[in-house]
């Protein structure tokens, strides 16, 4: 079959990466729409990072995290496991009834896959949010990277950058609103 | 309703012990209607900073109230307050927050204006037969009546009835100057913004801004992850402070007039401010005391629009309301201009974890905001408790931290951190309803 310009159609080893990613991130989206967080935790690697940009006064995309704001930045995984205490406290009224969520992850696209040990793909991604407590529902959506490292047999997130594109934030955000 | 009598709304009595607030304050439509017309058009607002806009034909916008505004810089270097509306059909001229131009052209039919406001361009006036007393008319953009700075902190007034801003900031601008100087080249905002909204009245976070006893039960949660970080678990980059510390501390609050108010504390761990490696450069260039206030913590109320928190990386903030129940947010995380890199991401790291509506205290704010407003529509209820709280302590005049800085705010209360109070709503509520009473009965608001 023949492509359009700028388009190859996957090889063999792609189409694997592809259904390795792909299997991973759904599971993810799963994860959190079932409020797993152990497992959604494990997910990521104890060194990834975990960032969603903010946007400058231009509404381009902030690009440095050391000088410049972002809605969450992370250089590991103890941020997230912070977030996950509070939420799963019921000490936290944003997060209190929980809200209930749908994650659907698609247009998974491949960067890189070098070998069998890492892998690394954007995708599209929405999340319908349901708040309880205020029995409003508000759809996330944006775009995300992801970088998947291979270690002793299981693939985990080594990188994870959100671009969330609605970001005029109706009264709160958190990680399992994107 | 009857809006003859604010006292209806704003029961000010502290001779008897009473301070209250009446819901209807948040949930009355009406009252939203007039508090636009009385107190958002006609007292300064803050618009942004003059380092927003450092280069000729840079550009910011905002709104006072309803009124969509464009600050410029004009090729002079001046700065020009306009309203950001084409002449000929409204149509907004401006959607970026900011950016830089030399001309602003209107997307509908074209008409032009330059960074002061001038209109450049009609399209085909020589053919299109406009009658003399159209070519009489001025098509410039229309100016803000007032338009000025203190210190870098650009405010307009859509009345030009407003006294000088030096005189309306008063003794607030002493709390606007320890901002001000944390850097030796002057603060700007650090690139990104969060911009947010809530489902409530824009006067819920008008409390809350001076409101730091609420955080040991709104923010337990944070708290939770405050302790767990103690233990060397978690997020320690984040560098958060111990504030359990702080409840024997000395803290206060001050109103000053036209309805500015400053919470202040003295902070445990001042290592961990940002600031703190940068002490030595500081103390040199605004002395001592002034550098020690620097690490107090000190949340800012600059009535109506702007509120500045820095009990641990600075931010700003501006509310905007959009209808009774709903209010537009903006935030910023305020630096030192020409920071070294380390101390920025240092900074940034305290402010996301607290400040962003991302973060892990202010959803927990704004979600409660919203449990108000949907209290407030409860019709057995009258006036609100607890705006009292302190009223027993309070003083005329600025007590011993207003002596010791030369200050000399309408009332203050000063204490330990654990009885903090209301005391700082006081000052916002008396301009509320003095600027409504004003209004209301056709009286000039200011002498």
């Amino acid at each position: 079959m023949k492509a359009p310009s700028g388009f190859c159609l996957p090889d063999a080893g792609e189409t694997a990466a592809l259904a390795i990613a792909r299997c991973l991130l759904e599971h993810e989206a799963a994860l959190l729409d079932e409020q797993r967080w152990p497992e959604w935790l494990d997910l990521y690697r104890p060194d990834c990072t975990y960032w969603v940009p903010a946007r400058r006064a231009d509404e381009t995309l902030t690009d440095d995290p050391e000088i410049e704001l972002s809605h969450i930045f992370y250089a590991s995984r103890a941020g997230l496991e912070d977030r996950i205490r509070r939420i799963a406290s019921g000490r936290s009224a944003a997060s209190t009834p929980m809200p209930r969520t749908t994650h659907l992850v698609g247009n998974v696209r491949l960067r890189e896959a070098s070998a069998a040990e890492v892998i690394r793909v954007t995708s599209a991604w929405t999340t319908q949010v349901f708040f309880v407590r205020s029995r409003q529902t508000h759809g996330f959506f944006g775009s995300a990277d992801t970088d998947l490292t291979c270690v002793d047999g299981a693939w985990r997130i080594a990188r994870r950058r959100t671009v969330l594109h609605n970001d005029y934030v109706p009264t709160m955000l958190d990680i399992y609103c994107l | 309703m009857d809006f003859s009598d604010m006292k209806r709304y704003v029961d000010d009595r502290p001779q008897d012990g009473v301070f209250r607030v009446h819901r209807d304050v948040f949930s009355d439509q009406a009252l939203f209607e007039l508090e636009q017309r009385h107190i958002f058009e006609r007292t300064w607002c803050f618009l942004g900073l003059e380092s927003q806009i450092a280069r000729t034909r840079d550009f910011l916008t905002n709104w006072i109230g309803r009124t969509p505004i464009l600050v410029t810089r004009n090729d002079d270097g001046a700065i020009v307050g306009l309203i950001n509306v084409c002449r000929h059909k409204a149509v907004l001229l401006r959607h970026e927050e900011a950016g830089n131009a030399g001309v602003h052209i209107c997307p509908y039919h074209g008409w032009s204006f330059d960074a002061n406001g001038h209109n450049v361009h009609v399209k085909n006036t020589r053919t299109a037969c406009y009658p003399a007393a159209f070519d009489a008319e001025s098509h410039d953009l229309l100016r803000l009546p007032r338009t000025a700075s203190y210190r870098g902190f650009i405010f307009g007034s859509l009345s030009a009835e407003v006294p000088e801003l030096g005189d309306f900031l008063g003794d607030m601008r002493f709390f606007i100057d320890l901002i001000a100087d944390q850097g030796p080249q002057g603060i700007e905002l650090v690139p990104g913004r969060a911009v947010y909204t809530y489902n409530a009245n824009w006067k819920l976070q008008l409390d809350n801004g001076v409101d730091p006893y609420h955080l040991t039960s709104t923010h337990a949660s944070f708290l939770d992850v405050q302790a767990v970080r103690r233990k060397g678990e978690g997020n320690v980059e984040s560098r958060s402070f111990d504030w359990r510390k702080r409840d024997e501390f000395p803290a206060g609050a001050m109103n000053f007039r036209n309805g500015h108010s400053a919470v202040w504390m003295r902070q445990p761990e001042p290592e961990k401010r940002p600031i703190a490696p940068a002490m030595d450069e500081i103390r040199a260039r605004v002395g001592e005391q002034r550098a020690e206030w620097m690490l107090n913590a000190r949340n800012l109320q600059i009535f109506p629009n702007m509120q500045i928190a820095d009990a641990i990386s600075p931010m700003l903030r501006t509310f905007r309301p959009l209808a009774v129940d709903r209010t537009e947010m903006r935030a910023w995380c305020l630096a030192p201009i020409g920071e070294p890199r380390a101390l920025r991401a240092w900074r940034l790291r305290q402010y996301e974890d607290f400040f962003n509506p991302g973060g892990m205290a202010t959803p927990d704010d704004t979600v409660i905001y919203e449990d108000a407003q949907r209290g407030m529509a409860a019709s057995p209820l009258d006036f609100l408790q607890g705006y009292s709280r302190g009223l027993g302590a309070a003083v005329s005049g600025g007590g011993e931290a207003g002596a010791a800085l030369g200050l000399d705010p309408a009332t203050s209360v000063e204490g330990r951190y654990d009885m903090f109070n209301e005391v700082a709503f006081h000052g916002p509520y008396r301009e509320w309803a003095r600027l409504m009473e004003a209004g209301l009965s056709g009286r000039r608001a200011w002498a």
